[in-house]
């Protein structure tokens, strides 16, 4: 089937189950830069290690922070970087796949061939790379997580425009006389984006997995911050003692990923023909 | 001729066989009371457009339809045996089936030996090393050259026909009494189908098979069916046997089928009678005749449940007998505006035209390996204003290129093209692209499925300043009056279209621009039939409303034959004939020709074989790429020399060694000229 | 000659891979900002030491020829000193990849086998409960990260069920038993994802080929399913499989990086990251020449055995 079926028009539950859970998070995650039940930040060392409690649902971590105050404070940190990753390898992967398909010759194979290189890097070492020779910080571990899935956004954006380009409608516009420019505007983005957003709605779990593996590697926001897979390598060192420090920024990680995976395939169960198709057979 | 319907022990016997699929409106009635039988050796035709459920049947009889189906029968019976039971024992044993898509049946990770011979080892017993000698012998039997080599392919590595030879041959590996065709042909070019038909036709009678073609092509099912039972949304409408059906239609249905068919024996039959409306829902119960609101002679009555009536020539109509003399009525003609017909002056030229394709990788290019694909080879055509030219000729033949390259839509490698009297650079101008436009074959894809149709229009509108502003909508409004659509369809997206209406506004966007000519590849060629017959009658009111000429591009020469002024037969990138409808459609003719109109399935034509064609090796470089193919063949010369253009007539040119008294001295496929 | 002149190509992209790594792995160390020298010798070292570092390592001479010194050294064997370490860079790789390359092959070897057996098991069951089932589970796992799945490991299997050592490595000489223990949970870990995301891709695949018209047709012979199944449907839906092995390759370089990390176990990832936290650029040059290399021919081996089981490829061209 082509990639041009209109989608039909109804909410699988998977995506109205993964976008509530998802605008939760996301509320909180707003919410916890200003507002946290204790400062995510201070010492209170007498305080430290307390296992959850009424007064500490979370427990405390070494330094007796509340560890639900740190889960707050620290959401938006990977929030920021599965988004804000997609969003970088969009505005970078997007462009330079149309314009691969619509330059064959010397410009295509310069772009494909670079494209053929980073993907041939797995993608954790990449991000290392990046990271290893300057100091971390948010934005460049956002910075590298985005360059991991460039590469993928322009082989994606390029079949498919090159698919669409085929495409008779396109021809018609050929046979019009019109250039590159409107053929791309009005006949070839508004076909293009369904395959396009499925893929940067599967891409954001892996994206934020990346991040925090990162982090987790003391690659990404530097202490005292406290994202989470920062949280969960510091609390290593107490893990039979106080598995909470590790278990909730843990937990917490798991349910974004599964609510970020619920809406990515939502999505993908809306917009992908293929699946569609299959869906009664 | 057996008579399928008065033998008592039929090989195969289906009784009031309905089936439904659960679906998102509700459960879909595919079939309806559906009543069949063939005797042991006999040939039923199925025939019934897309929907219909003919299909469904084959499936149905296999024990195929997966478990979310709902299946009854009062009978499904197979020379004693319950198929609602047994099918999985019989298929494959006692029946064999082959399917449309032979290319897609055939498992392409085993080669085509393992598959044939599978059948054999396991149902049959026969040993391996005697089970492959019998494959290869089977395959020989069923004309595939070099068999022993094609046991040990795979199936990519074979053309079309063959895939499909092989299709049968696994069909008929497990020695079936009854075998179960659906759409056999459908993919394949005209000779080929041809070819493939004989085969068939040879087959049963050697092996003594029965067969069940389904099919929507009257022709082949008239070639090859002692009996018909016609097929609509799911119901019988008729049944009886081939000429009976065929040739004295009772039901309206059928009626309708055959006046909506061009048929290239009757070229310029003047209006065809098309069908209005489209299938009924089929998630709706509906007791009455589900074909009542399309039908020409819907009266009183037609709400009650319909019965099969008659004994041997059955037809569910209660209005039969009122109906029996009437034939389905032909659309009004338009009032005749029509431009001077003969002040016709030369309007496009295409001088030498040609295209390579192909190349392949750098490595390839590197070890010169590849030279490409003359696609279209110094091919020159010229067309005169409001002249409908048929362009015909079998996949692959390079029509389709040519009609692009006559748009500038392909960068010729050689030739010229004039317009209107001024040159057409490569870069075409944007008068060029205004004046000239082109109608697509697959309605689905030729439409942005993102815009409404009155986008898609207004755009065009636009695009070429035919009007601004408000004006556009009045403009698009004009474009959906002159296809005949209604002008509320300017809201609505493609996917809320059928397929002719979207063909229709396929046209109307080809036609914003007021051009003066059209190209139409194969623009008819993915409707059924009873559409296909309105779009047809809907672009000749065009031609001869708005003087426009048309490049009109089709693999069918009965499409051809209704629409066109003059035809060139194309092969393998050159043009080997090209002269007036009558003068082409009748000898002398071009071999070529010869054998596309000696293989088209006719309805009523005597069971005449073609002159055999050696089957496909490579053109020669120089000399006439036919002559491998060829029939009449004169010798060396052929090979060697480019045929010489031979005038028939006035406008009547043949590009063939073969003298035209020689070429004139052949039997007239089409029957003598009208 | 089809089959040539494809190994031909894919063996011209191998080499052109390596080279544009090599020269993308020594461009981004050098070129990105922050100061090579300052980066190992921190940042309050004295102009002088610096100075006196940068000679030493040949920071001064132009960066084209820094490059050119590098790999003309490497393809003769001599993949330089660790800075920190003071030894051959080539010995303290060559030891941690044995030890990666144990973790690697065993959990590689229960992906491809769980993976495709379970997506197999579901696609062959669609739409049962089994299939619901395992459709859930592969959802969760995939999304949950192996250093979660490593803390909840030792929590369970090592602080208190003490069944499983927490973290380390046994060499064989202490005993397979030691050996084994310190295995089974880094592999299980490195797995769960890994086994996730093959079988999920499995299912679809096979889910494709049993909707197949082929698969029809032999249904339509008369086969019995299983004949149907594994003799028709199998090859036709491995042969995707192989394409995910090698995407789940890469994966599973990047999980072996943060498994070790958390195990402390001394393989190639961890010195990697060893490399980066004490700046030792030349080791980390080298080992990341080496990882990249080690996947480039991964891919290439997985291109190459996609060729050779795809008649398409493997035959090519039209025999009749």
């Amino acid at each position: 089937m082509s990639v041009l079926a209109i989608p039909r028009l109804h909410f699988p539950s998977t995506l109205v189950l993964g976008a509530t859970l998802l605008a939760l998070i996301v509320t909180a995650a707003i919410v916890g830069i200003w507002v946290t039940p204790y400062d995510p930040t201070v010492f209170a060392v007498r305080f430290r290690l307390q296992a959850p409690s009424l007064l500490h649902p979370f427990g405390t971590d070494e330094f007796g922070r509340d560890v639900l105050s740190r889960i707050l404070a620290g959401a938006h940190l990977s929030l920021a970087t599965g988004f804000g990753a997609m969003a970088i390898s969009l505005v970078v992967g997007v462009p330079l796949g149309l314009i691969a398909a619509f330059h064959r010759g010397a410009v295509q194979e310069v772009i494909m061939r670079a494209v053929d290189l980073l993907i041939a890097l797995p993608p954790v070492l990449l991000g290392l790379l990046v990271l290893a020779v300057t100091p971390p910080g948010l934005f460049k571990t956002i910075a590298a997580v985005g360059l991991v899935y460039v590469p993928i956004l322009v082989r994606l954006t390029r079949a498919v425009a090159l698919g669409l380009l085929e495409e008779d409608f396109v021809q018609a516009a050929r046979a019009r006389g019109e250039g590159a420019l409107p053929i791309l505007w009005h006949e070839i983005l508004p076909n293009a984006w369904p395959p396009i957003i499925v893929e940067c709605g599967l891409r954001v779990t892996f994206a934020i997995l990346l991040g925090s593996a990162l982090s987790f590697l003391g690659l990404g926001p530097q202490p005292p911050a406290s994202e989470w897979g920062l949280m969960i390598a510091e609390g290593r060192d107490f893990l039979t003692q106080a598995p909470w420090v590790c278990l909730a920024p843990g937990l917490s990680l798991c349910v974004l990923l599964v609510s970020v995976n619920l809406v990515g395939e939502g999505l993908r169960e809306r917009l992908d023909p293929h699946l569609r198709g299959r869906a009664h057979a | 001729m057996p008579d399928a319907l008065t033998v008592k022990n039929a090989a195969l016997d289906i009784e009031a066989l309905s089936v439904a699929y659960p679906s998102r409106g509700g459960w879909l009635q595919a079939l309806d009371n559906v009543s069949l039988a063939i005797p042991p050796g006999g040939v039923l035709g199925l025939v019934g457009e897309s929907g219909s459920g003919k299909s469904t049947v084959v499936l149905a009889l296999l024990g195929l339809l997966g478990p979310a189906a709902r299946i009854s029968a009062q009978r499904l019976n197979f020379d004693g045996h319950d198929l609602l039971r047994e099918a999985p024992m019989l298929r494959g044993r006692r029946i064999g089936v082959v399917f449309q898509d032979t290319a897609a049946a055939l498992n392409p990770a085993l080669t085509i030996g393992s598959q044939l011979t599978e059948p054999m080892r396991l149902h049959l017993g026969i040993e391996p090393r005697l089970a492959w000698e019998r494959g290869t012998d089977l395959l020989a039997e069923l004309g595939v050259p070099r068999p022993a080599h094609v046991m040990r392919s795979y199936a990519h590595q074979l053309s079309g026909g063959m895939k499909q030879r092989v299709g049968i041959a696994t069909a008929l590996a497990g020695e079936p009494d009854l075998l179960l065709l659906d759409e056999p042909t459908t993919a394949l070019d005209v000779t080929i189908e041809a070819q493939i038909l004989s085969l068939l036709d040879d087959l049963r009678v050697r092996r003594s098979l029965s067969m069940l073609l389904v099919s929507h092509n009257l022709g082949i099912v008239d070639r090859l069916c002692d009996s018909v039972s016609v097929l609509y949304a799911g119901r019988m409408a008729e049944s009886g046997t081939t000429r009976a059906v065929l040739h004295r239609p009772r039901h309206p249905y059928t009626k309708g089928l055959l006046a909506a068919l061009p048929r290239p024996d009757r070229p310029h039959a003047g209006r065809l009678a098309p069908i209005p409306g489209g299938l009924p829902d089929l998630t709706k119960s509906d007791p009455g005749c589900n074909f009542r609101s399309r039908c020409a002679f819907s009266a009183a009555g037609c709400e009650q449940p319909q019965a099969l009536r008659g004994v041997v020539h059955q037809v569910s109509c209660h209005r039969v007998d009122d109906v029996a003399d009437e034939s389905w009525p032909v659309e009004a003609e338009p009032p005749a505006n029509s431009i001077a017909p003969r002040a016709r002056l030369p309007l496009l030229q295409a001088e030498s035209l040609s295209i390579r394709f192909g190349g392949g990788g750098w490595i390839s290019r590197m070890l010169g390996k590849s030279a490409g694909v003359l696609a279209v080879d110094h091919v020159s055509l010229s067309i005169r204003t409001g002249e409908v030219v048929g362009l015909v000729g079998e996949s692959g033949c390079g029509k389709s290129t040519l009609g692009r390259l006559m748009l500038r839509l392909l960068p010729a490698r050689t030739g010229t093209l004039n317009f209107g009297g001024g040159a057409v650079e490569p870069e075409a101008s944007r008068d060029f692209r205004r004046r000239a436009q082109i109608v697509f074959q697959n309605s689905d894809t030729s439409l942005n499925p993102r815009q409404t149709v009155g986008t898609i229009l207004g755009r065009a509108v636009r695009w070429f300043d035919m009007a601004t502003g408000a004006a556009v909508a009045a403009e698009v409004d004009r474009l959906l009056d002159l296809v005949r659509l209604p002008r509320s369809y300017a809201t609505r997206y493609p996917h809320q279209l059928s397929g002719g209406e979207k063909q229709r506004v396929g046209i109307a966007r080809a036609l914003a621009s007021r051009p003066e000519f059209l190209v139409c590849d194969e623009a008819v060629s993915a409707l059924d039939v009873s559409v296909q017959a309105a779009v047809l009658n809907l672009l000749r009111d065009l031609r001869d409303e708005l003087g426009v000429a048309y490049l009109f591009i089709s693999h069918d020469i009965g499409v051809i034959a209704h629409i066109a002024d003059r035809v060139a037969v194309m092969y393998q990138g050159t043009i080997v004939e090209e002269g007036p409808v009558d003068d082409v459609l009748h000898p002398p003719y071009h071999p070529y020709t010869e054998l596309l109109l000696s293989s088209v399935p006719l309805i009523g034509r005597e069971r005449r074989d073609s002159p055999a064609p050696s089957t496909g090796a490579v053109a020669a470089s120089q000399g006439c790429k036919f002559a491998a193919r060829c029939a009449r063949k004169l010798g060396p010369v052929c090979d060697t020399l480019a045929p010489p253009v031979q005038q028939a007539g006035p406008d009547h040119a043949i590009r063939c060694h073969i003298p035209l008294s020689e070429l004139a001295a052949v039997p007239h496929w089409l029957g003598p000229p009208a | 000659m089809p089959i040539a002149v494809f190994l031909l190509q894919r063996l011209a992209g191998l080499v052109g891979v390596l080279l544009g790594m090599s020269l993308l792995i020594f461009g981004i160390i050098h070129i990105l900002p922050g100061n090579v020298a300052y980066a190992i010798l921190g940042e309050f070292a004295t102009p002088a030491a610096v100075a006196q570092l940068e000679v030493k390592l040949g920071l001064k001479d132009p960066l084209p020829l820094q490059y050119w010194h590098w790999l003309d050294a490497m393809l003769h064997g001599n993949f330089g000193q660790s800075i920190v370490m003071n030894r051959p860079a080539a010995a303290l790789i060559g030891e941690a990849l044995g030890r990666s390359a144990l973790l690697a092959g065993f959990a590689f070897a229960l992906v491809a086998m769980g993976g495709i057996a379970l997506g197999l098991y579901a696609a062959t069951h669609r739409g049962q409960a089994s299939d619901k089932v395992l459709t859930l589970a592969q959802f969760v796992l995939i999304a949950v990260p192996e250093f979660f799945w490593a803390i909840v490991g030792v929590l369970f299997f090592a602080s208190w069920l003490n069944l499983l050592p927490a973290t380390g490595y046994a060499p064989m000489s202490e005993g397979i038993g030691s050996w084994a223990a310190h295995l089974v949970l880094p592999v299980m870990v490195l797995s769960f994802g890994l086994v996730a995301h093959v079988s999920r891709l499995t299912r679809s695949s096979m889910i494709e080929v049993l909707d197949s018209r082929y698969v029809l047709a032999a249904r339509a012979r008369g086969f019995a399913e299983q004949r149907v199944l594994w003799r028709h449907a199998l090859p036709n839906a491995l042969l995707p499989a192989i394409t995910v092995l090698a995407i789940d390759a890469g994966l599973l370089i990047g999980g072996i990086v943060v498994v070790e990390t958390v195990f402390a176990y001394p393989g190639l990832g961890r010195l990697l990251v060893f490399a980066i936290e004490r700046h030792d650029l030349p080791l980390l040059q080298v080992g990341m020449m080496v990882v990249t290399a080690i996947y480039a021919v991964a891919n290439f081996i997985a291109e190459v055995l996609y060729a050779v089981l795809n008649p398409r490829i493997r035959v090519g061209g039209a025999a009749a």
